[in-house]
């Protein structure tokens, strides 16, 4: 499926369920969202978590509002089960997309300026670096003798020079290997936008309507 | 007023994953507090003590790159890093993520994004409060909590952001500040 | 047809002293430049605005290839001049090398159906076909400068600029990429104008040596060219006084089993490593062979395969905050390490935690001056030059006065005199304070008769040398 469209749905779908109250559909939405994930091989040490972390926060959610506060067991059910519906959305749709098709459709299919698509990739490229950063942060403050908490500003202060350093370096790198903002620009590879990508996203927005609409429970 | 350049984009994807990261090493703390609570029915409180550290990315992006939109793209874009870190709220902290970026936006919006002093935060703290509860009004039902048990949440969760994303945020942006890195055009 | 400057003249905004001051200079097609001199010379600065990176001063002219900068196009630039630049890691915006030689391709124009021949053809160029689907944060330093190399190949541009590009590079790696680059230019004839301090391995290949001092470039004569080579000559690289470790030390870092694993990668095979106290110990090893990750499980930064004990005392049962202050960590990257503002504001937080009755105040304002830097106190350390960061952080560390100090390439992109005074400090306050130093360095000049032992990493092993003959 196009990774636009592919994101598209599922935002649609979490906005809708937002404001809807109805446990059946939710059902019906993280039993497919759940087979889909299956059907692309997502590993089960993947889908374990992705269940046994909302269960909790879920279970401990609906618990709280029936201890303080007025409400009817339907709308719990609808609670309990839209949470599962939010993350196994989200589990199937970053399970399922790699950030560089992302921002090729983005940029090819959503027309998106490429210095969006290509900044946000040669950042998110990074990550492993930003990640380690943090630790290497702290651990060099221990090393001078003071220790940073969450809310210590020098912490972020760190941080953030960090990442005023790199988006500098990065973004000289991509200007020497001759990015320009706003010039046209030929792609390897063509993110292909069928016919069939648009019936899914219609079809399957159309059958959450009639579901939520049609009275069910 | 500023365009987008290449180097803005940047900085404010790697603040996002940035704050992103903070906030996943806050995990633990969160699942404890969380876990500590929910017996008593209390585990939205620790969403509400922890949400300030979460929605400082918006504020810190705004006083930062200090371009129409900057707080809201850091804010949601660091709700994507959540999501691809695999986060509890999933698909919905991408609208949560746009929801909250926008709160702070207000407040840099109503001052034009010239003005970066405690005025501007203070204001940004509050409409960043008023706009993300609204909205677990609807996402997590919230709207049908007691009334007085709904107040203690919002004076929490507003002492959090007001916190995190108002006090912490002026300190740090005072020491870029005199790190040079900032303007210091800060009335 | 050549490269040429004229009257340049720049200063950054809000700063008083020009870094460059009326420059001009000539660089003909197919040229090989070495450009030295202080840090904070301006070196970055000058290559920086022949690429482009920054905007030209009115009244200043550089030419690229006979073509003006100020008339190109900014979507031709790329292919008239390119830069290579000194951090490996943050130069690249895809995920793997192919996906980035696309990237640039793409950026070029370049239709689809003519980009495999081309990033065939420049893959071959640098011998890295293997690489081809690797990830690029996945290869080491080397690698991604050869990555980087390849890029520049393939966009076909004319003057190739290089800031340091082996300032983290291992020799062998060096090596290799100087020959790249020689034939680069003698092949294709492409001007290179390339920034260093280490001079080793260039004698037989530069056409011109240039020093870029108090915002002037002098081009050096062929004999004084030879002279300045000289100290970075083979003989200068050797390690004559090392020992292999006598049995009577006295051990300070005792590793059981020892092993190290990145991914699904084996670093270091499980093996005992003994690390002595009061020694200086050099660690050499290929890039991306695991020598600051072995740093880094010392000071607990990273998981590790058997145990490792300090004093005696398994590391993980030391309290972490009490043992960063027995062991610490002197980072590669500086400003990681540094919490304040100003350089004042270091030393201030240094002496309040560190040995102050070695390191009184007159001796810190004693150092200062044999490092320079005494101009700099107040200065905010973000706006040091990387060479004079690095050794406010070194001093910074020195105060400390861990037991047990680590060092990652403490001497990248410092200068020779630099390098000379930063070895003096240490081995002074080392043999008063009684420290144990362990550093990792890829440049060997002048650390003949500084370190006591040499611990070498090579095929996952960890092995003390002899010295060199
Ligand atoms: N963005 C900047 N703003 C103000 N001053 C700067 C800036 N960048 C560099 N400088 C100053 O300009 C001078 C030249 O710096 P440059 O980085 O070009 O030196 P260099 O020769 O490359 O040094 P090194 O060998 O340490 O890399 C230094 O004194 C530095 O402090
Ligand atoms: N966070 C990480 N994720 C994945 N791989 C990593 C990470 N950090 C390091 N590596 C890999 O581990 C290997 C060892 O890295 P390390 O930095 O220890 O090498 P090194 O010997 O210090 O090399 P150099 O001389 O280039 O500094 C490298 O191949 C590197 O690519
Ligand atoms: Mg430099
Ligand atoms: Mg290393």
């Amino acid at each position: 499926m196009n990774p636009t469209i592919k994101l598209s749905l599922v935002i649609l779908i979490a906005f809708e369920i937002s404001f809807t109250q109805v446990w059946t559909v939710n059902l019906a939405l993280l039993i497919v969202s759940l087979l889909l994930m299956i059907y692309a091989h997502v590993s089960l040490k993947r889908l374990l978590w992705l269940t046994a972390v909302p269960l909790f926060f879920a279970s401990a959610l609906v618990w709280s509002l029936k201890l303080q506060g007025s409400t009817t067991p339907h709308f719990l059910g609808v609670i309990f089960t839209r949470i599962f519906v939010y993350v196994y959305l989200g589990g199937w749709f970053s399970q399922t997309t790699q950030p560089l098709a992302l921002a090729r459709s983005l940029e090819q299919n959503a027309k998106l300026p490429a210095k969006f698509a290509y900044g946000f990739l040669a950042a998110f490229n990074l990550m492993p670096k930003i990640q380690a950063e943090v630790a290497t942060i702290k651990a060099a403050a221990l090393m001078r003798g003071q220790v940073l908490h969450i809310w210590s500003p020098q912490l972020y202060f760190k941080v953030i020079l960090a990442a005023m350093n790199w988006s500098d370096q990065l973004a000289a790198a991509m200007t020497s290997h001759g990015f320009v903002e706003g010039a046209p620009r030929t792609y390897a590879t063509t993110i292909p936008l069928r016919h069939r990508d648009w019936w899914l996203l219609g079809l399957s927005l159309l059958l959450v309507q009639l579901g939520l609409f049609c009275g069910l429970p | 007023m500023k365009n987008w350049h290449l180097r803005d984009i940047i900085l404010v994807t790697i603040l996002a994953i940035f704050m992103g990261v903070i906030f996943w090493a806050l995990n633990p703390v969160y699942t404890l507090l969380a876990a500590a609570l929910a017996p008593l029915g209390l585990q939205p409180l620790a969403n509400e003590i922890l949400l300030g550290v979460w929605v400082m990315a918006g504020p810190l992006a705004g006083f930062i790159i200090r371009i129409p939109g900057a707080a809201t793209l850091g804010e949601f874009l660091g709700a994507v890093v959540e999501m691809f870190l695999g986060g509890i709220w999933g698909a919905s902290t991408l609208i949560s993520g746009a929801i909250q970026g926008l709160g702070a936006e207000i407040g840099f919006a109503a001052t034009g994004y010239k003005r970066f002093g405690w005025g501007t935060l203070a204001l940004s703290t509050l409409t960043t409060t008023i706009v993300t509860f609204a909205w677990d009004l609807l996402r997590s039902g919230y709207a049908t909590y007691h009334l007085n048990f709904l107040l203690l949440l919002f004076v929490v969760r507003l002492l959090s952001v007001f916190f995190f994303g108002g006090v912490l945020t002026k300190l740090i942006a005072n020491l870029l500040i005199r790190a040079h890195v900032l303007p210091t055009t800060n009335r | 047809m050549t490269t040429a400057i004229r009257n340049l003249t720049f200063t950054y905004p809000n700063q008083e002293h020009p870094v460059l001051a009326d420059l001009s200079a000539t660089f003909p097609d197919g040229s090989f430049n070495l450009l030295t001199g202080p840090s904070g010379g301006g070196k970055s600065t000058l290559l920086k605005l022949i690429a482009g990176l920054l905007p030209l001063p009115t009244g200043s002219q550089i030419t690229l290839a006979g073509q003006a900068l100020q008339e190109l196009p900014a979507t031709q630039r790329a292919s008239q001049v390119a830069m290579l630049f000194q951090e490996p890691s943050t130069q690249f915006t895809m995920d793997t090398v192919l996906d980035e030689l696309r990237f640039a391709l793409e950026n070029q124009q370049i239709p689809a159906a003519e980009m495999p021949a081309k990033i065939a053809a420049a893959l071959d160029f640098v011998g890295i076909t293997s690489l081809k689907n690797r990830h690029l944060t996945h290869l080491s330093g080397g690698e991604q400068q050869k990555v980087a190399l390849a890029v520049i190949v393939a966009m076909d541009s004319k003057v190739i600029l290089l800031d340091e590009p082996f300032a983290s590079i291992d020799p062998a790696a060096r090596l290799d990429l100087l020959q790249n680059l020689v034939q680069l230019s003698q092949a294709h004839s492409k001007t290179i104008i390339l920034a260093d301090h280490d001079l080793s391995f260039y004698e037989r290949w530069i056409d011109h040596l240039s020093v870029l001092e108090a915002g002037h470039l002098t081009t050096l004569s062929p004999e004084a060219t030879q002279q300045r080579l000289a100290i970075f000559s083979a003989p200068q690289r050797q390690l004559t006084h090392v020992t292999l470790p006598d049995r009577q030390l006295p051990v300070i870092l005792q590793g059981q089993d020892l092993g190290l694993r990145q991914g699904t990668r084996q670093l270091i095979n499980p093996q005992d490593l003994s690390l002595f106290a009061h020694q200086i110990t050099l660690i050499t090893g290929p890039n991306g062979s695991g020598k600051s990750t072995l740093l880094r499980a010392l000071v607990r930064l990273t998981d590790y395969q058997g145990t490792l004990t300090y004093d005696g005392i398994n590391i993980q049962k030391r309290r972490r905050k009490a043992y960063a202050r027995q062991v610490a960590l002197m980072f590669q990257s500086a400003s990681a390490q540094f919490l304040n503002v100003t350089v004042a504001e270091e030393i201030a937080l240094s002496h309040k935690y560190g040995r102050q009755t070695y390191f009184t105040p007159e001796r810190v304002d004693q150092l200062l001056a044999q490092l320079n830097l005494t101009q700099q106190r107040d200065q905010i350390i973000y706006t040091l030059s990387g060479g004079q960061q690095k050794k406010v952080q070194l001093l910074c560390m020195l105060m400390m006065a861990p037991q047990v100090l680590l060092l990652d390439e403490p001497l990248k992109g410092l200068d020779y005199d630099s390098i000379q005074t930063v070895l003096s400090i240490l081995k002074t306050v080392q043999h008063d304070l009684q420290l144990t130093l362990i550093m990792i360095s890829h440049q060997l000049s002048g650390l003949d008769g500084f370190v006591t032992l040499h611990l070498q990493l090579a095929d996952c092993q960890l092995r003390y040398q002899e010295a060199d003959q």
